[in-house]
């Protein structure tokens, strides 16, 4: 689409009446019966099941904050017996502009054998895992959890600092040394699945 | 006052050299028809309704979600708004986020020099300036969050609080934070029978006290209003002085009138900001 | 995709970039940012200036009081700069007394202004002992992409530039104070002192970091010069510099000096 027809639209700027074939969706409101713009940006039209979705994409960055659902990327930065504590810097595949505090406790880290997990055999500091957002409870953090099979541990070094590769969904290799380190690794998925994973 | 051990000090007594100017023996009545003619007319050719001229930009600080600047002929402000945070010292869940507005000038902004800590009136128009903003901001999207917004005011020349309150509604729209509606706002100055759009600082300042005490009109004062466009909602109202009643409506009248002229500058403004990046991204 | 790499693995995105010889900027390294001032576009200042270099933006203002001058010193006045950080210029800032950056910088600001005697004190005194100027000259940064001292340095030396102030007839007889605001005289400044600030990450030296490149670096180097002499050098702690290296940078900084000092008499200029 060249710059020519974009349909641009400012925060309060009514779009269209609502009704049962026009549905008020992202970045729009509804009030008395119309669809109003919250941001500024392009109004983008989804068709789905006969009914059009009204959408408005801002022309910047998304101001986005995770919430109860999301796959997030995070990357551990303190781990302890009970739980390992984490900054959350993606959702999806959207980066947040400031991270977010997240934590993930020993009971989330996997699905079988909830009481046998040990954290340190799981995660270490440095590594980057794919996580879900749990339903939020406390003010300050975002509870995460790594049980399924494809959250987890995406890149880790080595002790040495080297990159490892996965060799199990329980261990990874140093890719210089081969010595292997226990994580809680996860089953990378081609992308087109994983954003159905998103949707969901 | 305690010593600042975190900036360099100067002597402890300084004076303003202008208090050295040889003295200004004019009562406060002659300075204002100075300022403003009989039929209206100021002294810099404005009509009394007549604003500034007004220069928006939007994207001027590279480290902020989203920033505006903007210039009433002198006065000049700049705000910035930042990625939503944490709420400090808050241990209970909100369903609705927060925002924190603050409002500095800038220590060389003002005839007197301005210390850096904020003073009272800075701590009441960031107050001001929160009040206003926090109609237009769909709060609920960012539920337990702060949304930071910042503006320093770098030369005041009147109106600086509506400057910053609607300058703030164009960062908070180039930052891409929901807003119900866009904001703007206007100041207003009121002497006898003389409304004053978008006074400048020496207008104001004659606007303080009453001057036409004799002619039974105690009219004077600042009266600043903020509007949300689309649902013409009054979003903020703050007034000093004496206003008799029957001149509050048609004072009203005025303020939203003028600030419906300037929506369609920040309409402008966005708008350029939006096309603008969409170029961007097609390059 | 790079995105998401830079943010997860800022170290090794920019060491992938170094190693192709050139910065995320497309700058090479040893290239620097352009510089732009504006000068006295406040007018409720004595002084004023904005110096952009890059995308960090310090707008200077220079406010002029009288004051009595100090025992020690009866017959100088006083030139107090302050390096104002507030959290408006970024988001690694928040409200609040002056952070440790801010401080260090108003530090450095200072012993350069006084390294370089750009600036002789005893002609801000009015009368010995009695009456003297106070010329508050605060820094305000309006934007934070790196290199700060030396644009703070630009915006400075401008402003100071610009002062015009008033003549003062001072009656010591009676401590009758008249000011002439009319007339008015510009300050008299020997020389313009700049500074230019490397960043040294792996082996490699780059000029005039941005944000992220002081944030990944390992050690910061500023250089500060007047003329051709170095009024002073900054390296607090970090990784160790090798002779050549900081050789080389004196010698890139020297080169950039008097663009510097081309530029900010240029602005002077078109301001007459």
């Amino acid at each position: 689409m060249s710059s020519e027809d974009l349909l641009v639209c400012l925060p309060g700027q009514r779009l269209c009446l609502s009704d049962h074939t026009h549905v008020s969706g992202q970045g729009t409101y509804e009030r008395q019966g119309y669809i109003y713009s919250t941001l500024a940006g392009t109004v983008d039209i989804v068709d789905k099941d006969n009914v059009k979705i009204i959408e408005v994409h801002t022309s910047g960055k998304q101001t986005l904050v995770p919430s109860q659902g999301d796959i997030v990327t995070a990357q551990i930065h303190t781990i302890t017996q009970q739980f390992c504590k984490c900054h959350i810097k993606c959702i999806g595949d959207k980066v947040l502009g400031r991270h977010y505090r997240g934590i993930l406790r020993r009971e989330d880290v996997r699905v079988t054998e909830k009481d046998r997990v040990e954290i340190y055999k799981s995660f270490r500091p440095g590594d980057v895992i794919l996580a879900r957002v749990l339903p939020i409870t406390e003010a300050h953090t975002y509870q995460l959890s790594t049980a399924e099979n494809e959250l987890g541990v995406v890149t880790a070094h080595s002790e040495h600092g080297h990159l490892m590769v996965p060799i199990s969904w329980t261990e990874m290799q140093c890719s210089k040394t081969f010595v292997k380190e226990a994580r809680k690794v996860a089953k990378v998925v081609p992308e087109s699945v994983q954003q159905g994973l998103n949707e969901n | 006052m305690p010593i600042d051990h975190k900036r360099i000090n100067g002597p402890e007594i300084t004076i303003p050299y202008q208090l050295f100017d040889k003295l200004n023996t004019k009562s406060g009545k002659s300075q204002f028809k100075d300022f403003v003619k009989s039929n209206g007319v100021r002294i810099d050719g404005r009509s009394a309704n007549d604003h500034r001229k007004i220069f928006l930009k939007t994207g001027v600080v590279s480290q902020a979600k989203g920033s505006a600047y903007i210039e009433l002929d002198k006065t000049k402000v700049i705000v910035s708004v930042f990625n939503p945070r944490e709420i400090p010292n808050k241990s209970e869940y909100s369903s609705k986020g927060e925002i924190y507005c603050e409002f500095k000038y800038a220590p060389f902004s003002c005839h007197k020099r301005r210390l850096h800590q904020q003073d009272p009136e800075e701590l009441q128009y960031s107050a001001i300036m929160k009040q206003a903003l926090e109609s237009a901001v769909s709060r609920h999207e960012f539920p337990n969050f702060q949304v930071d917004i910042y503006a320093l005011v770098l030369h005041n020349d009147g109106a600086a609080l509506s400057a910053a309150i609607t300058v703030a509604g164009v960062a908070l729209a180039h930052a891409g934070i929901p807003m119900y509606d866009l904001i703007t706002s206007v100041t207003l100055a009121v002497q006898g029978e003389f409304v004053l759009v978008d006074p400048n600082l020496e207008e104001e300042r004659l606007c303080q006290v009453p001057l036409f005490k004799d002619e039974q009109n105690t009219n004077h004062g600042i009266v600043v209003l903020s509007m949300l466009a689309t649902h013409e909602q009054v979003s903020q109202f703050y007034q000093t002085g004496n206003l008799a009643m029957d001149n509050l409506t048609s004072a009203i009248e005025t303020l939203t009138n003028a600030a419906k002229d300037i929506v369609v500058l920040v309409k402008k403004c966005l708008v350029r900001h939006v096309i603008k990046s969409a170029r961007n991204v097609e390059d | 995709m790079s995105e998401q790499y830079k943010i997860l693995h800022p170290v090794k995105y920019y060491r992938d970039y170094l190693a192709h010889n050139i910065r995320p900027d497309g700058r090479e390294f040893d290239k620097y940012r352009p510089i732009v001032v504006n000068l006295g576009s406040i007018s409720t200042a004595d002084g004023s200036a904005i110096a952009k270099v890059g995308r960090t933006t310090v707008v200077c203002g220079i406010k002029a009081e009288l004051c009595q001058s100090k025992a020690e010193a009866a017959n100088e006045g006083f030139l107090i700069p302050n390096v104002e950080l507030p959290p408006l210029c970024s988001s690694k800032f928040r409200p609040g007394p002056p952070t440790e950056q801010a401080q260090v910088a108003t530090q450095l600001v200072a012993d350069i202004l006084k390294n370089s005697e750009c600036l002789d004190l005893k002609s801000l005194c009015i009368f010995p002992d009695k009456l003297a100027w106070c010329l508050f000259a605060d820094l305000i940064c309006l934007d934070l992409d790196g290199s700060l001292i030396d644009a703070c340095m630009i915006a400075l030396m401008a402003a100071l530039k610009s002062v015009r102030l008033p003549v003062i007839d001072y009656d010591p007889a009676l401590d009758n104070k008249q000011a002439n605001l009319e007339h008015r005289k510009p300050l008299n400044i020997t020389n313009i002192p700049s500074s230019t600030t490397f960043a040294k990450f792996d082996d490699k030296i780059v000029m005039d970091p941005t944000v992220d490149e002081e944030d990944l670096s390992t050690a910061l180097i500023t250089i500060a010069l007047r003329k051709n002499e170095l009024c002073f050098v900054h390296k607090p702690g970090g990784a160790s510099v090798t002779d050549e290296q900081l050789l080389k940078c004196i010698d890139e900084s020297q080169k950039r000096a008097i663009v510097i000092e081309g530029i900010v008499e240029t602005a002077l200029r078109s301001l007459q």
